[in-house]
């Protein structure tokens, strides 16, 4: 067959290879990439710092941005939980100094980050998203909680909650009995 | 919870307590008891020819050969009697041997002096040995080998024998078939004369003395004495010598009137005047050296004072003739009799001193005051040996081992009083903690604070406090003295006063009465002082004490005996009688709201009775299947607090403690089919809660039993010859709980009261227990056994058990014998959690729980054990035979600091610290200052 016997087109990148490239034409009507800058010459950037500033965006724009944000800032504990996770399950359930550190931590962290919701959502907090943080907000709290169950669980594996019968038991009494026998002569 | 668990496991890792080393001989004590030695049967003697010193030998009366340091009276050795053994003991060494040989009921055994190791041992076969000496000299030539015993049987088969002084062999036997009672055998030279008393038709008796070979044991001669008009009965015979030193008969009529002598061998009696008008005991002291001068002493013991006349014997003539006699002196003493080489001295020691005479004058050659003693104060000396020293014909030296009329066994040397050994002890039947009145009181008030509403508690507790501020100067002035006893090693006395407020509690008071109605308090904290002794025949005269009962209350003991009718109250801190009407009313055993059963065995059946008073009806009985007898019973003590009323398992559920107070554990053992049972009952309805049986039982071993909280525990002895496939000893303990199932509270639920007479309907019929038992071999028989307490019931408990093979007391910790040990596997994470182990059916007396170390605590009868003041510690004191004390701490002393803490390493580094702030502060003030000024 004629077509087997023909060589195979060379690919691409060597024809790109043989070809050397060809000078961008002075007013070509194509873009650069993105991310290219092509060395200005001198008139060039004159008129660019002249008119290239770039417009600032609007507060809708803004808004949704901060928004973002702050869903990132929320939902960051809950990206730390598997590692946590993961440490506290080596840690062990003995009672050892580290892993009271841990726990010690895994309890305060949660508590004073729900208790500093305030500042730090500040940074985001503007009229239009106020009523859209809420929810955001709710889901921080949530995250939180949820790194506080990894400390409580993390506890209670410890044997340190009183969930059991045995932890209640020094608040049960003896019984008391309506007789009392004893033999004659330690009367 | 886990934490718990894991701090159970640590304690199971640790190994298990022990007696610690530097605690040995500081917390406990021992006190090596004998008894009231015999006198006849006391003398100081060589251990072996060629010794330096001598040791002082003794039987007492009940029979315990002591051999005891004159030097600081430390036992040397001792040997007790085997409970079985009955008739009088005696004690006889031959001169220069180094054995001593001895007669208790049929057994003759020869001891070696020094180490108390048995020489040989030879039986009467049934018969009683009424008399045992020494055969000194045999054909006039002294033995200088090991020299033999001439034995006197009587009840069975009666006769004297010959036993050889190297192996016991009986080398000829004389029966006497004539149904006389033997007295006593005595030797001479060439003869051995059987003394015996021949009753007469009138009542009286007649001293026939048949004279013996002492080679062949053939009868040479017999004749009888015309005594029967004064010798009643064996106490009329003042006298029978042994050899020829002493070759005396002296009997006396009842009034003490006259003196009758003979010298055996002849028939003469010589008759003396008794000088005295009324003279209460006439003693007769003869030396006991064959070679001494044939020279005696016979005492005359007045109402109020003592005399002497000095007899010398002509063995030549036969004759007895009166050398001197030594004027009445007022106060009560003896006289002992001592020899060196052939001089005889006479020792004469009251109260107040110490005289010696020669046999030959009457000249006072030595004389020493004796100083006073609290130990011996009020009492009088009853009998004595002396030993003198002789140093160029003058005695320069004495010492005299004395028994007090308080029971106290003293040495004096030379007017000064070396020691005591108390031993009116010996034998205690009775024993119990005092509850002293001080201690009490504050627990009164505390009881009342808990039962008032806060407020008014509270106010109370303000008032308690300025109340107590009167105590403060006192406390204030004591503080000096108490820190330095703190860095200082404390001294060993002890008062009444310290005992009241010892801040540990370790000193108690334990109430001992013996069987001779002597009664005595012992400070268990401060190595067993004795505090107080008397004497109960002062408070009941008529009576003759069987074995007195002690019972304590608060401030006062209850004493009671057969024989007498009621009880002796005696205070406990002083010793004094108390009036019936001085009596603090008791509280009520049973609280508010319960009715009181009492309980007792009444013709072999176990019968309760409502309320304390012996009401005709019972309430309930125990009447045993038929062939079963009761043997014992043992109830929960009146005092066993529990600190939790469930068992946390491994996984943080909880087993239910079945915690009744009523539980009383019945001991039957059917005799013909050698079966042991153990009946649980409650003994509020007499109900069974539970039985064990067992078979092929030796029911003539004891079974001790004890019960505490949940659990009770018993001991068996399996016959050996039985097929059973396990025999030996057993150790059997058995756990109680409300319900099989954890977190369950069983039928009775969560109520709050409970009632075995009235079970609710509506939980069903009473509550029985769970019980999980368990049986354990043990290498040895328990003959007592008994639980620790403590204050609160929090620290783990311990078995103490008393094996009296090896005259120990040992503590068996509690999980060692817990039954919930897994069997036949190794436990779960969960059970190792709670340190249970796997079963083992055999448990070994590890040394370390030895609670009597060293000490041989002989003839223990019971162990008692109290509170401290101190959670982790309890206190333990056996009697018997022996005192022993101790303080055990079942899960260590985890609330007081140990020995090896420093206090002057504490106080120093603060000293120092304080110093260097001192030293610091001007600079750091400065630097503060010009940090200031900088800026």
């Amino acid at each position: 067959m004629p077509s087997a016997t023909l060589p195979p087109p060379p690919p691409q990148w060597v024809l790109d290879l043989h070809s050397t490239p060809v000078n961008k034409p002075k007013n070509a009507s194509i873009a650069d990439p993105p991310g290219y800058t092509a060395s200005l010459t001198k008139k060039e950037r004159l008129q660019s710092s002249k008119t290239a500033m770039r417009k600032p965006p609007t507060p809708e724009e803004m808004d949704t941005l901060k928004l973002k944000k702050a869903w990132e800032l929320a939902i960051a504990p809950a990206k730390q939980l598997p590692m946590n996770a993961i440490g506290m399950y080596m840690t062990g359930n003995t009672l050892q100094i580290f892993s009271i550190f841990m726990v010690f931590t895994l309890f305060k962290t949660p508590v004073l980050a729900v208790l500093a919701i305030q500042r730090s959502f500040a940074p985001f907090e503007t009229p239009g998203t106020s009523g859209r943080l809420i929810g955001v907000k709710l889901v921080y709290v949530l995250t939180n909680l949820l790194m506080l169950g990894l400390g409580i669980w993390k506890v209670n594996q410890m044997g340190l909650l009183p969930t059991t019968r045995s932890d209640w038991l020094a608040w049960e009494g003896e019984r008391t009995w309506s007789e009392r026998a004893l033999p004659r002569d330690w009367l | 919870m886990r934490l718990n668990a894991a701090v159970a496991l640590a304690a199971c890792l640790v190994p298990a307590a022990a007696i610690f080393e530097d605690d040995a001989y500081h917390i406990d004590f021992h006190h090596a008891l004998l008894g009231l030695p015999k006198h006849d049967a006391t003398f100081f003697q060589k251990p072996y020819p060629a010794s330096k010193a001598s040791l002082l030998f003794t039987i007492s009366e009940n029979s315990t050969i002591g051999v005891v340091n004159p030097r600081d009276g430390a036992l040397v050795w001792r040997q007790a009697p085997s409970p079985y053994a009955s008739g009088n003991g005696l004690l006889r060494s031959g001169e220069d041997q180094d054995t001593v040989i001895s007669a208790i009921g049929d057994r003759i055994t020869a001891w070696s002096s020094s180490d108390g190791r048995v020489v040989w041992e030879a039986t009467a076969d049934g018969a009683i040995v009424q008399d045992l000496e020494i055969l000194e000299q045999e054909d006039g030539i002294t033995n200088v080998d090991a020299k033999d015993a001439i034995v006197l049987v009587g009840d069975g088969s009666q006769g004297v024998r010959r036993l050889d002084g190297k192996t016991g062999r009986v080398k000829w036997s004389y029966q006497d078939a004539s149904g006389d009672v033997p007295f006593q055998v005595s030797s001479s030279p060439t003869t051995i004369y059987y003394i015996s008393l021949h009753n007469t038709l009138l009542g009286g008796s007649k001293l026939k003395v048949t004279s013996l070979s002492p080679i062949t044991g053939k009868k040479i001669d017999q004749y009888t004495l015309n005594s029967d008009s004064e010798i009643q009965d064996h106490e009329h015979i003042l006298f029978a010598g042994a050899n020829t030193a002493a070759p005396l008969l002296a009997w006396t009529d009842k009034a003490n009137k006259v003196l009758k002598f003979n010298i055996i061998g002849t028939k003469a009696i010589s008759t003396f005047n008794v000088p005295q008008s009324v003279v209460e005991k006439i003693v007769l002291h003869a030396p006991g050296r064959v070679n001494s001068l044939p020279h005696f002493l016979v005492e005359y013991r007045t109402a109020t004072g003592l005399s002497a006349e000095v007899y010398h014997v002509d063995l030549k003539k036969n004759t007895i003739s009166k050398a001197y006699s030594l004027p009445e002196t007022t106060g009560k003493g003896t006289f002992t009799v001592s020899t060196s080489d052939a001089n005889v001295y006479f020792t004469k020691i009251t109260t107040e001193e110490t005289t010696i005479v020669s046999s030959v004058s009457h000249g006072i050659l030595g004389r020493w005051n004796v100083k006073g003693s609290p130990n011996l104060a009020g009492a009088y000396p009853v009998h004595g040996v002396s030993e003198v020293v002789v140093k160029t014909g003058k005695p320069s030296a004495v010492r005299s081992a004395v028994l007090f009329s308080n029971g106290q066994w003293a040495l004096i040397r030379n007017g000064e009083l070396a020691w005591t050994r108390p031993e009116f002890l010996a034998g205690a039947v009775s024993a119990a903690w005092a509850e002293l009145p001080e201690e009490e009181t504050l627990a009164h008030e505390l009881e009342v604070e808990g039962h008032q509403n806060v407020v008014s508690a509270y106010f109370h507790r303000v008032q308690r406090h300025i109340r107590d501020l009167e105590h403060f100067p006192a406390w204030i002035q004591n503080i000096p003295k108490r820190v330095l006893g703190n860095l200082v090693s404390k001294p060993e006395e002890s008062t009444i006063d310290e005992i009241q407020h010892d801040t540990f509690g370790f000193h108690k008071l334990v109430i001992v009465a013996t069987q001779g109605g002597q009664l005595a308090a012992l400070d268990v904290g401060s190595r067993g002082k004795v505090v107080w002794s008397i004497d109960l025949h002062q408070f009941a005269p008529e009576a003759v004490f069987q074995s007195p009962s002690v019972k304590a209350f608060r401030g006062y003991v209850e004493i009671k005996d057969s024989a007498f009718k009621g009880s002796l109250y005696v205070n406990s801190t002083t010793g004094g009688l108390l009036a019936s009407k001085d009596i603090p009313v008791q509280p009520p055993v049973a609280s508010e709201g319960q009715s009181l059963i009492s309980f007792d065995l009444v013709d072999g059946i176990l019968t309760g009775f409502l309320g304390a008073q012996s009401i005709p009806e019972a309430v309930w009985t125990f009447d045993p299947p038929a062939g079963e007898r009761i043997i014992g019973y043992t109830a929960r003590p009146v005092k066993d607090p529990v600190a939790s009323i469930g068992t946390v398992l491994g996984d943080r559920r909880v087993l239910y403690k079945y915690l009744n107070p009523n539980l009383v554990l019945v001991t039957t053992v059917f005799d013909a089919a050698r079966t042991a049972s153990i009946y649980l009952l409650d003994s509020a309805s007499g109900q069974i809660l539970h039985t064990f049986s067992h078979n092929d039982v030796d029911i003539s071993r004891p079974i001790p039993s004890t019960i505490s909280e949940n659990w009770f525990s018993y001991s068996l002895t399996i016959d050996s010859t039985s097929a059973a496939t396990s025999r030996g000893y057993h150790l059997v303990v058995a756990e109680l709980f409300e319900s099989a199932i954890p977190d369950d509270r069983g039928p009775l639920g969560a109520a709050s009261n409970a009632s075995t007479l009235q079970p609710s309907a509506a939980f069903g019929d009473a509550a029985k227990p769970h019980v999980i038992s368990q049986s354990y071999h043990i290498p040895q028989e328990i003959s007592h056994m008994t639980v620790t307490q403590t204050r609160q019931g929090i620290t783990s408990r311990e078995l103490i058990v008393t094996l009296a093979a090896t005259n120990s007391i040992v503590g068996v910790p509690r999980n060692v014998i817990d039954p919930r040990r897994p069997i036949g596997r190794d436990p779960t994470p969960s059970e190792a959690a709670e340190g249970l182990t796997r079963y083992m059916p055999i448990i070994p007396f590890d040394p370390k729980w030895h609670l009597s170390h060293r000490y041989d605590v002989v003839g223990v009868k019971e162990v008692i054990t109290s509170e401290s003041g101190l959670e982790s510690t309890s206190l333990v004191f056996a009697y018997g035979l022996d005192m022993f004390g101790t303080r055990v701490a079942p899960s260590f002393a985890f609330d007081v600091l140990g020995k090896g803490f420093n206090k002057v390493q504490m106080l120093l580094t603060v000293v120092a610290l304080f110093v260097g702030v001192l030293f610091v502060a001007p600079l750091v003030k400065r630097k503060q200052i010009n940090t200031l000024w900088t800026i």
